[in-house]
């Protein structure tokens, strides 16, 4: 399965306890939406460094990398060039 | 124009004003790349105030406000107490069903709202039409009659604010401090109890027009609207930040604001020691940082003090019901003192009081009780829960606590069964209500374990009803449509049988250790 795919199923499951997909859209912002707190983007870090071996540094953890699922799979697609 | 005299007016919002004439061109707010002067401020203030008084609102009405931290808010709540009424400040992660809630149980006859927030259009279909609902931030267009809209607030500056005049006994605010369905709690809180609190800390903390705060905490909770307040009247700054989501922005902007002074609760410090480069940032414009929200380890207020070197730090603690603060552990007093939560702030009287009712011996753990100007008359139109915690005129507030031979006080545990999350305090009653609503669901228990960086997280323990066929996920689900995010369980835990006692009470320490 893509990223995209699999982070979204990851944020649908855990935050929005619900597998209807209409329910988050590629670039709904989680801090805007609040779907995600500051723990719930720990998480979401936790699970890229497992599921892709991505390390996030503590400077690329800003909204720019991180707001939402469209900006994530950018963000790990560069990082794993 | 109707200018009552400086002495005779009790009114929080005369305070702010007359304090704010002194400081016309300074900043008072900075939020994102809008930088608004005490001048400007007071621009805003009048023009809620007036457009109130325009509607003609009634003296003590109670006014609802919906919106983040944000100069609108601000503007808004000075605007409301100068016009006459009385503040409401509502939980912005809240559900509809809560604000519903609130709005009905405090009678509000206005809702202020944020025009972008979903979850508000969804709540003043609810609140009933003796509420005026105004959206800030909407087109005037936009309501079609059924919700007036302000689509800026943003007035020319001003040196001055006509404010109503307000007895000391007055009420200023009423703060909601849980949402359960048959009983929200709402603390009543008057003019002159906010007025001697903010007294009191702007005192303890040497507080003054040098101070730049970059302001995390939400206003809807005692704690924030002691900052806003506090450093409103004298002069210093507020740079607001709305999220702790992306923490590392959040040490990046002491820097970048020439920040002065900051406060958290023990989650945001953990937060900030494990999750940014806070080794590494500049303290060297700081004059204090300070902690309040529960007890934060000692190891973290250690750490954290090796890395902000000579700034202060200092430990408070409080209740809603008290306004805000009880105590302060002086700064000077830090190491000798770890652990401690210091001596009644200025105008407070504490007691610890043992079974008996007597005064405790030193070193004898009892019942904190408290009394001042700064405690609150009592829970919005709930007389029994009123007098369950107020007896004589001293507060009850249900933490168990010593005192050393010098008399600086030690928290030893609390007797409520209370969650504490985060910056949040959550009724474990308003998470089973929820969850009881469920078929499925025979009975509930929800508690607090212990978490590293939240202090502690929700777990429930749920009896299904026989034969039921009902997941962890669908239990969240639920949660998530009711409740506000943060009062949504961690953890779920399906068991045969809640613990009892013989009276048929839950044993809610048995299960905080399953």
């Amino acid at each position: 399965m893509a990223i995209r795919e699999e982070l979204r199923d990851y944020v649908l499951d855990n935050y929005l306890f619900t597998d209807d997909q209409s329910k988050l859209k590629d670039d709904d912002s989680f801090l805007e939406t609040g779907i995600l707190d500051s723990n719930g983007v720990m998480e979401v870090i936790f699970f890229l460094e497992d599921e892709y071996g991505v390390a996030v540094a503590q400077e690329e953890m800003v909204p720019e990398n991180l707001d939402s699922i469209s900006r994530i799979v950018s963000f790990v697609e560069a990082k794993n060039g | 124009m109707d200018r009552p005299s400086k002495i005779k007016n009790a009114n929080l919002a005369w305070a702010f004003v007359t304090n704010a004439h002194a400081y016309l061109n300074s900043d008072a707010v900075v939020f994102g790349s809008r930088r608004i002067t005490y001048a400007e401020l007071l621009g805003n203030v009048s023009q809620i105030r007036n457009y109130l008084a325009g509607h003609e609102i009634k003296k003590g009405a109670r006014v609802a406000l919906y919106l983040a931290n944000s100069p609108e808010y601000i503007a808004l709540f000075y605007g409301v107490l100068a016009a006459g009424g009385t503040v409401v400040p509502l939980n912005t992660g809240a559900k509809s069903r809560d604000i519903k809630n609130w709005v009905g149980h405090s009678e509000a006859n206005w809702f202020f709202f944020d025009a972008r927030n979903r979850e508000a259009r969804a709540a003043i279909q609810e609140v009933g039409g003796n509420v005026r609902c105004v959206a800030i931030g909407g087109s005037s267009s936009e309501g079609a009659g059924w919700f007036d809209c302000i689509d800026t607030i943003s007035a020319e500056a001003r040196p001055s604010v006509d404010v109503i005049e307000a007895d000391s006994r007055d009420l200023a605010m009423i703060i909601y401090t849980s949402g359960t369905t048959g009983r929200p709690k709402g603390v009543s809180l008057s003019h002159g109890n906010l007025k001697s609190n903010f007294t009191a800390i702007i005192d303890g903390l040497g507080l003054s027009a040098s101070n730049r705060i970059l302001s995390v905490l939400p206003f809807y909770y005692s704690y924030g609207n002691s900052v806003l307040n506090t450093h409103l009247l004298t002069g210093g700054c507020l740079v607001l930040e709305n999220s702790m989501m992306y923490p590392q922005l959040i040490v990046d902007k002491f820097d970048q604001e020439h920040i002065t002074g900051f406060y958290g609760v023990p989650s945001t410090y953990a937060i900030l020691l494990r999750r940014t480069n806070l080794k590494e940032a500049n303290f060297s414009s700081f004059c204090f940082m300070a902690q309040a929200g529960g007890p934060m380890p000692p190891a973290h207020i250690s750490e954290l003090k090796q890395l902000i070197g000579e700034t202060d730090f200092y430990v408070m603690y409080g209740q809603t019901e008290a306004s805000a603060r009880l105590t302060i552990l002086d700064a000077r007093c830090l190491s000798e003192k770890l652990g401690s939560i210091g001596k009644a702030v200025d105008g407070v009287s504490i007691e610890i009081r043992n079974k008996e009712g007597q005064p405790a011996a030193s070193g004898e753990t009892g019942e904190l009780c408290a009394s001042g100007k700064n405690i609150m008359p009592g829970y919005w139109r709930d007389e029994a829960l009123t007098s369950s915690v107020m007896v004589d005129d001293w507060l009850h507030t249900g933490d168990l606590a010593h005192t050393d031979d010098e008399g600086f006080l030690y928290i030893d545990g609390r007797a409520s069964d209370m969650i504490k999350s985060g910056a949040n305090r959550i009724s474990p009653k308003e998470i089973e209500e929820v969850i009881a609503e469920l078929p499925d669901v025979a009975e509930v228990a929800a508690v607090g374990v212990p978490d590293e960086l939240m202090g502690e997280v929700i777990r429930a323990f749920v009896v299904l009803a026989p034969n039921a066929e009902l997941g962890q996920r669908m239990i969240q689900a639920y949660c998530l449509k009711n409740l506000a995010s943060y009062k949504v369980p961690k953890q779920i835990s399906f068991i045969e049988e809640l613990p009892k006692t013989q009276s048929g009470k839950v044993k809610r320490y048995l299960l905080k250790e399953y």
